[in-house]
């Protein structure tokens, strides 16, 4: 049915109007005027203030729009298979090794980066050197090289295999020599490869050299007793110890071993039983180890001979020549070391630091006279740890001279920057045909070679070693190899033709040659060392004629007694200089000059003075062969007057980005005499144009007579424990203005030995890998800027003519002799006061205290105020002046996505403006709360260890919980000899300091 | 003197021949109704040019970390807040001028409150701006105020003083413009009545509708004088609470009980000094000499002696203290003022301080126009070195020598220093083109024209008696105010 149904549009549309016919057929009803705006004078109409609105509102809209970014992302890429042993969040430890200490590493979600002492390993397991927990840094070093090169090119390993299999191959048909030039290599499995290598190729020749060498020792060890080693010390088993020159507790051989030892005489466990050893140093410039001596006597490096010799005439009583004469205070201190000496035969050890054989052979006469060996000296079990012989690497200069080698492989060992005469080394590598670098990175003599071959770092690596006779430690991998590098002891595999990989090489190794019976190679994996052979040694016996060694030594010291005497020494953290490229060691401030960023010519105040030369000086020194640098000058008291002293290790120019050019090479200063390296030279020195400031974090060297430093001598402390720590009498009653809380959960505080601290800056180290404290630059120390949470403050005491001390810098000045000087070493760091004055005046409570009695520091609530840091009395708080980790002024350090891989992610990094300071290592103690509780357990003493105490290696920081009557800490803060620095202020700090005890002479 | 009971005459305070109302207003605006002649225009240059420099520096810094400064680990504070307390010091005349002189009816601050009035805004907005900058992350610089917020139950920390500090600045700032803005108004439309077009139609809008009535004036005088109540605490509270930045804290030099009078002193001390230096040039360019007379200049001589024998009197007493405390600390930081390395600071600081406004009890000095500015600014050199041997001097050395460290400024904090000054003088230049520099109004009120008509009138008509007429004449010659004639038409 249709429908007649009709809708209209409208009443027009119904009553057909005349407008509507009109409009019917356009489509539009009104007239849109297209033409108006599209002609050009639609274009230019004005535009209406409503349509500039919308516009405006649309662009700005649009634009708004347009700039939202979106929130970076940050791609984290979830594992597929996850691995059993990885959760995020959880460490995972494994046990490896470095340089022959056991260690412990610290691993998270795959990357290494921590590394702490093997506490149950049998040497040096109380702490770990500087440059040992700073190596950490070196696996993330942007300098590395990414893969094998050949000249500028890189190239493939077969093709390295290639080309190097090509030239050995050359080498032996014609008969050419091949040499593999390396420092001291003593792994069992590397010495293995290499002797399969030399199996096949048997003019292959592996050639010992060692940066700072003791060829001399090993030489002394042969001609007298017939055994070309070095032995092992036991400073635990000397109640006297004298050194000569000898560095002992740094860098002197194993120094973290003999600062165990060291210690277990001295620290406060051992005068608890009423027994300190007795230290007497002789020496040139301060030494880490001579600031800690009960007596120190400045002596030059040409009158160490004389001394040696003057201290046996002393001893046996006999009339040696040359003994030392004119320096009149050492020689009334040989008289009385003599007479010390001799009372405590069997139970005392003399070391010297000289690497001349004549020296070393007088020094192992004077031992066998006090009857050290056996007891205090253990020569039936040697130190593998420098095996280096000097005359060898001078033979191979000569041979390579000649034409004779062909081949040369250079393995951790860098000639062209470490050897004396890099002229002639350049001149030999330039004979030989084909060299071949295993260097991680282009250094000075790699850029020699051919093919340069990277080793991995030792957390990529396989290895083992046998730092001490019997006793062997494994190197395990603890991430992939992050670029394309070689273990070079897997090279040598591949060249000899063996293609087993290096892991089942050693493997095969250990379970052969060194795991006993009943025990895989797992269970040495974990154990991380293995100990076979024993400790003790028998007595020895000396025959040599000490006449001959007394004249000498007479020749020898004559050829350096003019001019100035130059005394080549290693800091603490920079060392020989292998690790120059690592930014935590170059900001390592020097244990007793405070000076980072630069090694520097130390100069006795007065004797400076007497030379119209002044701090911020500089000096040019001039070697008789003529080489010459300018340094700038260190004015250092107790420095002996007539002598400079230059750190080795420093002015590399390939070592990367952090380490090029920091300082100057004082290599070339050393000389090879009688077929050893002496350290000493004769220079003269002049003023230099300029001057020049270094970078210091330490420029006031006095107490001022305040009682910061409380110290005793031994004699003292046995009437009295508590002498000179202020505890006798009765105590101040001390006002509180706020409530008190109860605080019944753990209160974590610390206690520090001072007589345990050596200074060693460990625990810096440490403190700044666990934390993510920023290396700051040369420039930023300067301005005193350095962000170390933990400082160890070096205090300078002398005496007056009437034997008081004086620590007034005024009264100091006005002293004529300033080079018997007293040191003392403060750990300082946040002391977590309970009443800290620092919570009180933050504006918006950033820092505030913790129940368990730790100030803690909320780095998102501070908005930079810094008067925390005005008000805190022991300017513990350090302040992000910038961007440390992106700011391309900072590039030696976190300004890379590489590096930033060696952060704890347990740990916030602070942006710019914001204040930090010590945690006590508030990551670790949640970790171990959150352990315990885990293990349904409480926590026991020892759970929690902060980084810093877990670095010591002298075990002078002792942290723990105070509510725990039976914990360490407690115990030790019961000691007499526990003072809190500045406890007149009532703070009350958290961090208690034992008494510096000195064992000195009875006047 | 028998049986008269009158006031004696006072020494005028508005000097000049033939002052009328409409001469004062006319001689007051001529600045700000006139096209600022040669004078003005090399001060603002140099002035907007301190200005630009301040704000590159203040920008370098914000973009780069307060590591442009020269602060260290040791001194965290050094120019930055130095340089807050010196403006914030300065600040202090002002308030002190416009409210305590008010209450105590000391009549003759009607001619100098404006411009003091005005530098104390400005200099506390030079402070503020460095309580901002100094910040490690200034845009965060809100958080100093108890704001509700998003973060949980964070709050701010009531026992710090940078809170009280945070209070006392602002509620300053804030009473300080109220109660200037108030004392503007009649001036403001004063300009509005005698200005056309655009002028006229913004004059208009900030006068807030003054129309000069009976009970407009009458609430004016009320809302002034209740505002001068609420300002008169300020001016011992603000730089009470700024010493206390120092003196509840634990380092030796700051922790001191005397710091609250010695600073509120020093403050008053360091502001009416830089009043003169700004007036006694003002004055002169702007030809207020009738305004601004030798009896103004010498009472703030006056005080500025006062107030610097206060400060110097602290000074003793720190010293004293320090001795007798025992404390070797605090005994080692006051010896170190002369002795240490910045003995040149601690020189300066004693010397222009206490030395120098000695020579103000002598009253050749007291009413020598050079004399006194070159004090004024003596005197301002003195106090931003009595701050930086507070802070710098005091941080530098304190308990730990190992810690002991020199402060050594950037260019930055010596760009952000003379910029601050160079903003105050580009506000401060800026004010006297657009507002009167000397308050119209109460000038007025100084005035003595219609009571000597008056006096005039009875003499004349015989209404007093002869020793009256002889004192009043004689007061009228030893002020000097009238020329011989109109005294012998007087008497005639």
């Amino acid at each position: 049915m249709d429908s007649n149904k009709k809708y209209w549009k409208g009443l027009e549309e119904l009553h057909q109007t005349p407008a509507f016919v009109e409009k019917k057929g356009s489509e539009f009803t009104e007239n849109i005027p297209i033409e108006n705006v599209l002609n050009e004078a639609g274009l230019s109409t004005k535009t209406p203030r409503r349509d500039f609105l919308k516009a405006l509102g649309f662009g700005v809209g649009a634009v708004t729009l347009a700039a939202c970014q979106r929130t970076p992302i940050h791609k984290s890429v979830p594992y597929i298979i996850k691995p059993e042993e990885v959760t995020p969040g959880v460490a995972n430890y494994y046990a490896s090794s470095y340089k022959g200490q056991s260690l412990v590493i610290k691993t998270r979600e795959g990357r290494p980066i921590f590394v702490e002492a093997n506490t149950k390993a049998l040497f040096a397991g109380n702490g770990v050197s500087p440059s040992t927990q700073a190596s950490v840094l070196d696996l993330y070093d942007m300098s590395k090289l990414k893969g094998p090169r050949s000249g500028d090119e890189g190239i493939s390993w077969e093709e390295v295999d290639k080309q190097v299999i090509a030239a050995l191959n050359s080498a032996s048909n014609s008969g050419k020599q091949i040499r593999i030039v390396s420092s001291t290599i003593n792994s069992p499995s590397a010495l293995a490869a290499i002797n399969e290598f030399t199996v096949k190729y048997p003019t292959a020749k592996l050639v010992v050299v060692d940066a700072v060498s003791y060829t001399g020792m090993i030489k002394a060890n042969e001609l007298s007793f017939g055994k070309a080693v070095i032995p092992q010390y036991r400073f635990d088993n000397a109640d006297v110890i004298v050194s000569v020159g000898a560095d002992f507790l740094s860098t002197w051989l194993d120094g973290i071993e003999n600062t165990k030892q060291y210690m277990a005489n001295r620290s406060h466990t051992s005068l608890k039983n009423g027994k300190m050893s007795r230290h007497i140093q002789f020496e040139s410039g301060l030494s880490l180890t001579g600031t800690n001596a009960d007596v120190r006597v400045t002596v030059k490096p040409s009158e160490e001979g004389p001394l040696l010799i003057a201290l046996y005439n002393e001893l046996t009583g006999s009339a040696l020549p040359n003994a030392l004469s004119e320096n009149q205070k050492a020689a009334t201190a040989i008289k009385l070391v003599a007479k010390e000496l001799n009372q405590v035969r069997g139970k005392a050890i003399l070391v010297a630091g000289s690497n001349d054989a004549n020296i070393q052979s007088l020094v192992n006469a004077i031992n066998v006279h006090l009857g050290s060996y056996g007891s205090t000296i253990d020569l039936d079990n040697a130190s593998n740890q420098y095996k280096g012989d000097d005359q060898a690497f001078a033979e191979f200069l000569r041979e390579a001279n000649s034409g004779l080698i062909d081949v040369a492989f250079f393995a951790e060992s860098n000639p062209i920057y470490e050897y004396y005469d890099s002229k002639s080394v350049e001149d030999a590598l330039s004979k030989i045909k084909f060299k071949v670098s295993f260097a991680d990175r282009e250094n000075e003599t790699a850029s020699f070679a051919n093919i340069i071959a990277p080793n991995s770092n030792y957390l990529e690596s396989w290895g083992d070693s046998e730092a001490y006779a019997g006793y062997y430690t494994l190197v395990q991998p603890t991430i992939n190899p992050v670029f394309d590098s070689r273990q070079f002891e897997q090279s040598f595999l591949i060249w000899a033709g063996n293609t087993t990989s290096y892991h089942d090489y050693v493997k095969a190794y250990w379970e052969q040659n060194i795991l006993p019976q009943g025990k895989n190679w797992y269970d040495a994996l974990q154990e991380g060392f293995e100990f076979k052979g024993s400790r003790g040694g028998s007595a020895q016996s000396f025959t040599s004629s000490v006449s001959d060694l007394a004249n000498q030594i007479g020749t020898q010291s004559k050829a350096i007694a003019k001019d100035i005497e130059l005394q080549l020494y290693l800091s603490g953290g920079v060392g020989d200089g292998k690790q120059g490229n690592n930014a935590y060691l170059l900001e390592l401030p020097d244990p007793v000059s405070k000076v980072t960023w630069d090694n520097y010519a130390a100069i006795e105040p007065k004797y400076a003075e007497s030379l119209g030369i002044g701090e911020n000086d500089l000096v040019e020194v001039k070697a008789e062969n003529g080489y010459s640098i300018i340094l700038p000058v260190l004015i250092q008291p107790g420095q002996a007057a007539g002598t400079i002293s230059v750190a080795l290790g420093f002015g590399r120019t390939k070592a990367g980005k952090a380490g090029n050019d920091v300082g100057k090479n004082a290599y070339p200063f050393v000389r090879l005499v009688n077929g050893s390296l002496q350290f000493n030279n004769s220079v003269t020195i002049s003023k230099a144009a300029g001057t020049y400031v270094l970078a210091q974090t330490q420029t006031h060297q006095t107490i001022e007579g305040r009682n910061i430093i409380r110290e005793t001598t031994f004699a003292n402390y046995k009437t009295n424990p508590a002498h000179g720590s202020g505890n006798t009498g009765e105590k101040h009653k001390t006002y509180d203005l706020w409530n008190k809380y109860e605080q019944p959960g753990h209160s974590w505080v610390m206690a520090i030995d001072l007589n345990a601290c050596t200074g060693c800056g460990a625990c810096i180290v440490a403190c700044s890998v666990e934390n993510n404290v920023p290396v700051v630059g040369r420039d930023e120390v300067r301005r005193r800027r350095e962000m170390h949470w933990i400082r160890i403050d070096r205090y300078y005491s002398f005496e007056n003519d009437n034997n008081e001390a004086v620590t007034r810098e005024g009264e100091v000045n006005r002293l004529s002799d300033l080079s018997q000087v007293t040191v003392v070493h403060q750990p300082m760091l946040c002391q977590h006061c309970d009443h800290a004055p620092c919570e009180t005046v933050c504006p918006v409570l950033a820092t505030v205290h913790s129940s368990e009695g730790l100030n803690h520091m909320a780095y998102n609530r501070c908005f930079g105020t810094r008067y925390c840091a005005n008000n805190c009395p022991y300017k513990v708080r350090r302040f992000n002046w910038f961007n440390y980790w992106n700011d391309s002024r900072f590039d030696n350090y976190l300004n890379n996505e590489f590096t930033q891989l060696v952060l704890n992610p347990d740990v916030t990094s602070r942006s710019r403006g914001v204040m930090e300071k010590c945690s006590m290592c508030i990551q670790r103690i949640q970790a171990g709360k959150l352990k315990a509780k885990a293990e349904k357990r409480p926590i026991k003493d020892g759970d929690i260890q902060v980084a810093c105490a877990a670095a010591c290696p002298s075990n002078a920081i002792i942290f723990g919980d105070r509510n725990d009557p039976d914990s360490a800490v407690s115990q030790a803060l019961k000691n007499e000899r526990v003072y809190y620095v500045l406890e007149e202020l009532n703070v009350q700090p958290g961090v208690g300091y034992m008494t510096k005890v000195r064992n000195t002479f009875e006047a | 003197m028998s049986s008269h009971n009158e006031s004696i005459i006072r020494e005028p305070l508005v000097t000049g021949e033939n002052i009328t109302y409409a001469k004062v207003t006319d001689d007051i605006l001529v600045s700000v109704e006139n096209k600022p002649n040669k004078a003005w225009w090399i001060g603002f240059i140099v002035a907007a040019l301190g200005a630009l420099l301040w704000v590159v520096s203040v920008s370098y810094t914000f973009w780069t970390g307060i590591g442009a400064w020269g602060l260290n680990k040791t001194v965290g504070w050094a120019w930055d807040i130095t340089t807050f307390v010196w403006w914030v010091g300065i600040g202090h005349a002002g308030t002190l001028i416009s409210a305590v002189l008010l209450l105590f009816r000391q009549n003759w601050r009607n001619s100098i409150n404006r411009s003091a009035e005005a530098m104390t805004i400005f200099a506390v907005i030079c402070a503020a701006t460095y309580v901002v900058a100094h910040m490690g992350r200034p845009w965060l610089a809100y958080w100093i105020f108890p704001i509700p917020n998003q973060f949980g139950s964070l709050w701010v920390n009531f026992n710090s003083p940078l809170v009280w500090d945070a209070f006392a600045i602002s509620t300053y700032f804030t009473v300080s413009l109220v109660f200037w803005y108030v004392g503007l108004l009649p001036d403001i439309a004063t300009i509005r009545d005698r200005a056309i077009g655009l002028r006229r139609r913004i004059y208009s809008i900030l006068s807030f509708g003054w129309n000069g009535s009976v009970k407009t004036w009458q609430r004016f005088e009320i809302v002034c004088l209740i505002l001068a109540g609420i300002a008169t605490p300020l001016v011992l509270s603000v730089h009470t609470i700024v010493s206390m930045d120092f003196a509840t804290s634990v380092i030796p030099g700051w922790h001191t009980t005397i710091f609250p009078p010695y600073f509120v002193a020093g403050a008053i001390f360091s502001g009416f000094a830089m009043v003169q230096t700004l007036l006694l040039v003002a004055r002169k360019v702007l030809g207020l000499e009738n305004y601004i007379t030798m009896f103004h200049i010498e009472s703030m001589n006056k005080i500025i002696l006062v107030t610097g024998s206060i400060v110097g009197i602290a000074y003793l007493t720190e010293f004293f203290i320090a001795y007798y405390s025992g404390s070797e600390y605090e005994q080692y930081t006051f010896i170190n003022r002369f002795v240490g390395p910045y003995w040149w600071a601690g020189l300066l600081m004693y010397g222009c301080n206490v030395l120098m406004t000695q020579f103000m009890w002598f009253k050749k000095v007291r009413t020598n126009i050079a004399l006194s500015w070159i004090f004024s600014i003596v005197v301002n050199i003195g106090m931003w070195f009595e701050r930086f041997v507070i802070i710098v001097t005091s941080l530098h050395r304190d308990y730990l020598p190992s810690s002991w460290a020199m402060f050594y400024p950037t260019i930055v904090d010596v760009g952000i220093f003379i910029g601050s000054i160079g903003l105050f003088f580009t506000m401060f230049l800026l004010f006297l083109r657009v507002l009167p520099p000397v308050a119209i109004a109460e000038v007025k009120l100084l005035l003595k024209t219609q009571s000597f008509e008056a006096k005039k009138k009875l003499i004349q008509e015989g209404h007093q008696h002869a020793e009256e007429i002889e004192y009043y004449t004689a007061s009228l010659k030893k002020y000097d105010v009238l020329t011989e004639s109109d005294i012998k038409e007087l008497v005639k």
